[in-house]
């Protein structure tokens, strides 16, 4: 009955048209109330989601974009895009990819990632004429791709989820998540071709030549250089990825200041402004989240669920494909670690049984968790895409279909190929 | 522009700065962080927790200010198929729905609050309960800002966002 | 009633979630089915911090938690905190099933709690990348500490540079060279896989902090005395259940890092208990708490 309240009452809420974040938090204040518990309780969880260090993060990688946004460093980037792959129809798309892809590298985190160069690209593809909802979509599909990434906490989350159940070690994890994360850009830059040639996106001409290439690289790095200083700094050990955000920050405010000398006092107050901005919207959703998964865990959803899928079929691709969906729905509604630390445990033991690996089952974990940040209604990667390009979660999507096709690929290859994941660490991790 | 408005308005412009100082503080404390570790070998214990409270603060006068802003992300799907009468008390709805939530926010950050100030925070020495003041001002600050919406909506004028 | 009881630990059978099971078993038998406890551990309903407030306005029934975060809320609880207090794991079940156990359990229930047992957590000693033999070695070491002023004043005094950090990165920071070294039991070694990581365990044994399990004094006055006095009794038979798990978890972990690569490094422990000066003057400061260190150290 309390699941009953809980999922109507959001939904019911939404359709009328309150934001998500509220409705989550006025749907959970409902369902309390009929279970008789102190409502206290649901702000307390709001307040515990916030407090999470490594989500400092967030509102630094958004102040480093805005201040890369307005300093001009963006601009560069997008020059040096521009004249690796410009006359490659939605060539601006495809740099998005890649960009987002070496980003994610850095940020671990797909919040991160879109935060950062959803702020730099998504208005800077406006502005070159794409349409909003294409630059939110392949910046947002192409952010996914940090989950998969070395520095990746999630990557942490599952094994620690594994404990008592499965041993998988987290370097064994890392590397196992190489070759999905690349098929994965792969599927993506598919995706992002084929819309960009049905809509008929421009070219910029021809290609520039290698010495274009160069300058423009030239101009660019000293903007690039903060993910070698961000990758470089979280790998040997000179600081955490919270910390390597403030530098990040500190980075874009030193080059946009001092080196290209673009930013303006008011540009430098117009950039913090939204980012404080976006910052209240994401950390809100993030915070009141955490009420929403203290009820599935208190109303044993996803354990209700595992139990019912045993009892229905025995076959392994079936049982696996079902685990997918699963996954897919609960990921719709539930951030991505409270997925994996609830999931794990249940759904882990039974592909186990049924043949996949563990390490394979965390990527193909990590994936499917990945793509629940895209879809509502509680999407945050998708809420932070949209939040910058200033489009409706309806408007996007109308047109997420091919790259939500180019996620599955990956997921299906993943789940159904071992090698894809199991070769790499059996080749390096004697 | 009446005086209502103008309290808003300037109340909203406030939280926006003092989100800005307190964003810009954060930064520092990691940064401190980082260099007391190396520099001094002597990493700041107070740093990351001073950190982790002020972004409570900074978020919550953030929100406060994206609800004066409507800037937080709703379906809109039913409201634009709406005709004119029935959308305006829809959103005099939406926004009395969210003036609850922020009093039911107000209401329990208080209750925190007051149960948890006799307690120390460690590393910071300042009461466990300052987790959850900003709870109550950004609580007070969406009623109040949902009040002025329905207000204008009523009157038929628009909140102009204070600053961009 | 089922009753619901929160811990953080992940798996099922972790001794503490282990223990509380038992209990409601045991309950279920002493009151004729009509109570139980069901256990939601893997932290769902909070950390550790959370579900104890919950339990005080009593929108949960039990917590099982590490003493540590208690500190703040219900100072008696400092004293088995305290490093070096206990001499041996006999010697701190001893004092923790005796008077002064049975007072520090008591003096929750002015805050809010219902004090029902102490589980055991071991001992916690110094892992990192390089082996801890003498006091001279923890000199300018980065050590993760929990976000805890005690524990910072007790790495601190060992000379080390107190590094607090989230659990969750500490994997990553070991890793990176980010800290030098953490500290934990042997199972957390094991659990969190910080033995993939770092291979030295140098047995330093610094403090043996006990998990606790409260009650809400909310929930506990709306019972009746035999309903109350079913729960204490089954609490506190659960406790030697929970430590019958704890040593062969313990076992087993050991061997697991072991297997691992750990290397389990021996501590002259002498000179570590010589430098603990100031934190018992910091903390240990009003005449109860020197009380209790007293009848600690006096308990034979
Ligand atoms: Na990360
Ligand atoms: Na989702």
């Amino acid at each position: 009955m309390e699941l009953t309240i809980l999922g109507l009452s959001f939904l019911g809420l939404l359709v009328l048209g309150v934001p998500v974040a509220f409705a989550i938090g006025l749907s959970s204040v409902a369902t309390i109330l009929y279970a008789g518990l102190p409502t206290a309780v649901v702000f307390q969880k709001m307040v515990g989601g916030m407090q999470v260090f490594s989500f400092l993060a967030i509102p630094f990688f958004i102040f480093a974009g805005e201040l890369m946004l307005y300093g001009g460093i963006a601009d560069r980037i997008v020059r040096f895009a521009n004249s690796l792959v410009g006359h490659v129809r939605g060539g601006l798309g495809m740099s998005n990819v890649v960009g987002c892809t070496l980003f994610g590298g850095v940020a671990g985190s797909p919040l991160a990632d879109v935060s950062a160069m959803g702020s730099v690209m998504i208005p800077l593809m406006k502005k070159e004429g794409y349409h909003a909802d294409y630059a939110v979509n392949v910046t947002t599909h192409a952010a996914l791709v940090g989950a998969l990434m070395p520095t990746s906490h999630n990557i942490i989350i599952f094994t620690l989820a594994t404990t008592g159940i499965a041993s998988v070690s987290i370097l064994g994890l890392i590397v196992a998540c190489l070759i999905p994360a690349l098929i994965l850009t792969i599927c993506n830059l598919g995706a992002a071709y084929w819309v960009a040639v049905r809509r008929g996106y421009p070219t910029r001409g021809d290609f520039a030549g290698w010495h274009e290439v160069a300058r423009a690289f030239a101009a660019a790095l000293p903007g690039l250089l903060v993910i070698l200083i961000i990758l470089g700094g979280i790998l040997s050990g000179v600081f955490t990825a919270t910390e390597s955000a403030a530098t990040a920050v500190l980075w874009a405010l030193i080059v946009t200041s001092l080196v290209y000398r673009t930013l303006t006092w008011k540009d430098f107050l117009k950039a913090c402004a939204k980012a404080c901005k976006t910052t209240g919207v994401v950390l809100l959703l993030i915070g009141i989240s955490a009420a929403f998964g203290y009820f599935m865990a208190l109303y044993e959803v996803p354990q209700k669920t595992g139990a019912l899928m045993a009892s229905v079929t025995q076959e392994p691709w079936l049982i696996f494909l079902m685990v997918n969906v699963l996954l897919f729905l609960l990921g719709t509604f539930l951030d991505m670690a409270a997925t994996i630390l609830i999931c794990t445990p249940i759904f882990l033991p039974i592909c186990v049984q049924y043949g996949m690996h563990p390490a394979q089952f965390g990527v193909m974990m990590l994936i499917n968790c990945a793509l629940g940040l895209n879809t509502p209604p509680v999407g945050t990667t998708q809420f932070v895409g949209c939040a910058i390009g200033g489009v409706s979660v309806g408007q996007v999507m109308r047109t997420i279909w091919p790259f939500y096709g180019a996620l599955i690929v990956c997921l299906m290859l993943v789940t159904y190929v071992p090698a894809f994941s199991m070769w790499l660490p059996q080749l390096v991790l004697k | 522009m009446d005086g209502f408005t103008r309290v808003c308005a300037w109340l909203s412009r406030l939280s926006l700065v003092v989100a800005v100082l307190l964003l810009l503080a954060v930064i520092a404390c990691v940064q401190w962080q980082v260099i007391g570790r190396y520099v001094f070998n002597d990493t700041p214990t107070w740093a990351e927790a001073l950190a982790m409270l002020l972004v409570l603060y900074m978020t919550s006068l953030a929100v406060a200010v994206g609800v004066r802003d409507a800037g937080h992300i709703g379906l809109e799907s039913l409201i634009v198929l709406l005709p004119e009468r029935f959308r305006l008390k829809l959103e005099v709805l939406i926004h009395l729905l969210v003036g609850v939530f922020g009093f039911l926010m107000a209401k329990a950050g208080w209750l925190w609050a007051t149960m948890k100030w006799n307690e120390k925070k460690p590393m910071l020495g300042v009461p466990e309960g300052a987790d959850y003041v900003p709870l109550v001002v950004a609580g007070a600050l969406i009623v109040l800002f949902c009040a002025e919406h329905i207000v204008a909506l009523l009157r038929g004028i628009e909140v102009e966002p204070a600053w961009n | 009633t089922e009753f619901r009881s929160s811990d953080v630990h992940n798996s099922d059978d972790y001794p503490t979630v282990a223990a509380v099971k038992h209990m409601s078993d045991l309950l279920k038998q002493a009151t004729g089915g009509k109570h139980s406890i069901k256990v939601f551990n893997k932290g769902a309903l909070g950390s550790e911090k959370e579900t104890i407030d919950q339990t005080k306005i009593g929108a949960l029934d039990f917590t099982r938690v590490n003493i540590s975060p208690m500190n703040a809320i219900c100072s008696k609880t400092m004293v088995p905190t305290m490093p070096f207090l206990f001499r041996s794991v006999d010697h701190m079940r001893k004092v923790l099933d005796g008077p002064v156990g049975e007072e520090i359990l008591k003096d929750c229930e002015q805050h809010g709690f219902v004090g029902l047992a102490f589980y055991d957590s071991g001992a916690r000693s110094i892992y990192g990348k390089k082996p801890v033999k003498t006091l001279a070695d923890t000199k300018g070491m980065k050590i993760r500490v929990q976000q805890s002023d005690l524990w910072v004043a007790l790495v601190s005094a060992m000379g080390a540079n107190a590094t607090p950090m989230p659990i969750g990165e500490v994997y990553t920071g070991l890793k990176t060279g980010l800290i030098d070294a953490a500290e934990n039991n042997v199972p957390s070694y094991d659990g969190f896989k910080h033995y993939e990581a770092v291979k030295f365990y140098s047995r330093t044994e610094h403090s043996m902090a006990p998990e606790m399990l409260l009650m809400s004094k909310v929930v506990y006055d709306k019972l009746t005395p035999a309903e109350q006095q079913a729960i204490r009794k089954a609490a506190k038979e659960s406790v030697a259940f929970q430590r019958k798990k704890w040593d062969e978890q313990e076992a087993k972990s050991l061997a697991v890092v072991k297997g691992g690569g750990a290397e389990i490094v021996e501590v002259d422990k002498a000179t570590f208990e010589k430098a603990m000066g100031p934190v018992y003057d910091k903390f240990i400061t009003t005449p109860d708490l020197k009380r209790l260190v007293k009848a600690v150290q006096d308990t034979k």
